[in-house]
C-alpha cells in the first residue's frame, strides 16, 4: 500500500516539475517557435507522468486505459495545433514562399 | 488542507476575470477567457457538479472561446501578425482622460458598494433545505438513476425543451445578422493535409465518445448536452477540414435535423396530454426509453445548431457586397 | 469556512467584475466576455448553494438549471457576437458610437 503511494507521489512530482519547466519556457523564451517547443514537449511529458501517477494510484485497468487515452488525445491535439501555429507563423514571415508552393 | 486549493482556485479565477477585462489586447483577452472557463470547470468539480464541469469545459470555454477566436479575424482583418506591430493591433485609440475621471470614480464607488451588498447577501443567505429530498424521493419513478439527468429530462423537462428552442432562436438570430451562408460551400478554405488526417482519425473517436457520454447520462455524469457539444465539435472540425457536412446534405434534411429534437419533445408532450397526463409526465414504465430517445434526438439537433452557428459566423465576412436573395 | 462558502463569495466578486467590465470595457468582444463572466458568477452561486443543501447527493435542481443556463448563455453570446460582427462589417465601428 505504501509503495503504491510513494510511486504515485514521485511520478506526480516529476510531472509537476516538467510542467513548471514548460511554463518557464513559455514565459522566458524569446520567439514563438522555441515557446511552442517548450509548451508542447515539456508539458506533454509532464502530463504523461501525472497520468501515469494517477493510473498507479487508481490501480484499475479500465480507469488506467481511460487515463492513457486522455494522454494520447492530448498528445495528438497539442502536436497538431503546434504544427498549425508554427506553419501559420512561417507563412506570415515568408509570404513569397507560400505563393510559390500554391 | 484541501480548503487551500479552493482559496487558490478562487483567487486565480478572480485574477483571470479581472485580467481578461483589463488587458488591452483582444487576443490576450480571449485566451484568458479560455483559462477562466477552465478554472470555472475546476470549481464545478470541487463543488461536486461533474455534469456542469463537463458542460462548462466543452461549451462555455471550448465552443464559445472558438467563436471569440474566430471573431478576432473579422475585427482586425487587414493587419498582418508580425512581431513588431503585435502590440498595437487590437488596441483602440485612447479617450480623453479628463472627462472620464468623475464617471469612473462614481462607477468604482458604486461597484464597491454593490460588491459589499452582494458579499453580505451570499454570506447571509438562509438555508431553505433545497429540493434534494423531493428529488431523491421521486428518483425511482424517473426512469434514470442519475439525479441531474432525472431533473433535466423528466422533472423539469420543459426547461430542456425550451432550451433547445432557445438555441434554435440563437441560430435564427445568427442567420438574420449574417445571411444564411451555411448552404454554400466555403470558398477559399484549403485545409492542411496533416489537419485533414487528424480530423479523419479524430472524428469517429469523438462520435463514439459522444455516444458514450449520452448513454452514461442514465447512471452518472454526462448526458445530452455534453454529447451534443462533442458531436458539434465533429461538425466544426469537418468544416475546418473542408467538408462542411450541412452544406453537403439537402436543405430539407438539414432543417429536419435542426428541428427534430424540439419537434419530438412537442409531439410527445401533446401525446401525453391526450393520454390524460400533464405535459412531459412520462409513464414510469417507458420513462427510461423515452428519455434516451429524447436525449439522442435533442443531442443531434443541438450539435447541428452549434455547427451551423459556428459555420455561419465563420463565413460572415465572405462575399460582403453580395446581397442575399430573400424569398 | 466551508468549501461552498469560498465559492459563493467568489461568485459575488465575479458578478461585480462582470458588471464593471460591461461598463468599462469598450470593445464589443470584451463587453460580451464581461456578460459571460457575470453569468459565470450567477451559476457559481447556484451550484455552491446546491452543495450546501446536499443530503445523499448535491441538490440536482440547481445543477440542471445551471447546465441549461450555460447553454442558453452561450447561445445568446453567439447571437451578440454575430450582431457585433455585422455592426463592424457595416460601419467599421468596434465600440458603441457614443462611447468615444
Amino acid at each position: 500500500m505504501m509503495i503504491k503511494e510513494i510511486i504515485t507521489v514521485i511520478l506526480i512530482v516529476v510531472g509537476c516539475f516538467f510542467f513548471l519547466a514548460g511554463t518557464l519556457g513559455v514565459l522566458r523564451f524569446p520567439d514563438l517557435f522555441s515557446r511552442l517547443h517548450a509548451l508542447t514537449k515539456a508539458d506533454n511529458l509532464g502530463l504523461g507522468f501525472i497520468a501515469a501517477g494517477m493510473a498507479v494510484y487508481i490501480a484499475s485497468p479500465w480507469a488506467a486505459l481511460k487515463i492513457l487515452s486522455i494522454w494520447v488525445f492530448t498528445l495528438l491535439a497539442s502536436s497538431t495545433s503546434c504544427y498549425l501555429i508554427a506553419r501559420f507563423q512561417k507563412e506570415q514571415e515568408q509570404p513569397e514562399n507560400r505563393k510559390e508552393q500554391e | 488542507m484541501s480548503i487551500l486549493i479552493d482559496i487558490l482556485l478562487a483567487i486565480i479565477m478572480v485574477y483571470l476575470a479581472i485580467q481578461c477585462l483589463l488587458t488591452p489586447r483582444l487576443i490576450q483577452s480571449v485566451f484568458l477567457f479560455f483559462a477562466f472557463g477552465l478554472g470555472l470547470a475546476l470549481a464545478w468539480v470541487r463543488l461536486g457538479a461533474i455534469d456542469v464541469a463537463i458542460t462548462e469545459a466543452a461549451i462555455a470555454a471550448g465552443f464559445l472561446g472558438v467563436l471569440f477566436l474566430d471573431a478576432l479575424k473579422s475585427f482586425a482583418p487587414k493587419v498582418s501578425v508580425k512581431q513588431d506591430n503585435l502590440e498595437d493591433i487590437y488596441k483602440l485609440p485612447r479617450r480623453n482622460i479628463k472627462s472620464l475621471i468623475l464617471p469612473r470614480v462614481i462607477l468604482v464607488l458604486g461597484l464597491a458598494l454593490f460588491l459589499f451588498i452582494a458579499l453580505e447577501a451570499v454570506w447571509m443567505i438562509p438555508d431553505g433545505g433545497g429540493l434534494t429530498a423531493s428529488a431523491e424521493a421521486l428518483l425511482p419513478q424517473s426512469g434514470v438513476e442519475h439525479p441531474v439527468t432525472a431533473v433535466l429530462l423528466n422533472f423539469r423537462a420543459y426547461d430542456t425543451w425550451l432550451e433547445i428552442g432557445v438555441i434554435l432562436l440563437g441560430l435564427l438570430g445568427v442567420f438574420v445578422a449574417g445571411g444564411i451562408k451555411l448552404y454554400k460551400k466555403p470558398g477559399a478554405s484549403k485545409p492542411d493535409p496533416m489537419l485533414r488526417q487528424v480530423i479523419l482519425f479524430v472524428t469517429p473517436v469523438l462520435f463514439l465518445f459522444g455516444a458514450f457520454l449520452l448513454y452514461i447520462g442514465k447512471t452518472g455524469p454526462g448526458g445530452a448536452f455534453q454529447a451534443a457539444v462533442l458531436w458539434g465539435a465533429i461538425g466544426i472540425l469537418l468544416h475546418l477540414g473542408g467538408k462542411p457536412i450541412f452544406a453537403m446534405i439537402p436543405r430539407w434534411l438539414f432543417h429536419l435535423i435542426l428541428t427534430m429534437g424540439l419537434g419530438f419533445f412537442l409531439v410527445l408532450g401533446f401525446l401525453l396530454i391526450a393520454d390524460g397526463r400533464t405535459l412531459f409526465e412520462y409513464p414510469p414504465a417507458y420513462a427510461g426509453l423515452l428519455i434516451l430517445i429524447i436525449e439522442t434526438l435533442g443531442a443531434i439537433s443541438i450539435a447541428a445548431a452549434l455547427t451551423a452557428i459556428y459555420a455561419n459566423l465563420n463565413q460572415m465576412e465572405e462575399e460582403t457586397n453580395e446581397v442575399e436573395p430573400t424569398t | 469556512m466551508e468549501t461552498y462558502q469560498i465559492y459563493s463569495l467568489t461568485s459575488a466578486i465575479l458578478f461585480i467584475i462582470g458588471i464593471g467590465g460591461i461598463f468599462m470595457a469598450r470593445h464589443f468582444i470584451k463587453k460580451i466576455i464581461a456578460t459571460v463572466i457575470m453569468g459565470g458568477g450567477v451559476f457559481l452561486s447556484f451550484v455552491s448553494f446546491a452543495q450546501r443543501d446536499a443530503i445523499t447527493f448535491a441538490d440536482p435542481v440547481p445543477h440542471a438549471l445551471v447546465i441549461t443556463g450555460i447553454v442558453v448563455a452561450v447561445a445568446s453570446a453567439a447571437l451578440a457576437l454575430a450582431l457585433a460582427r455585422r455592426i463592424y462589417q457595416l460601419t467599421g465601428e468596434e465600440t458603441f458610437t457614443n462611447d468615444k
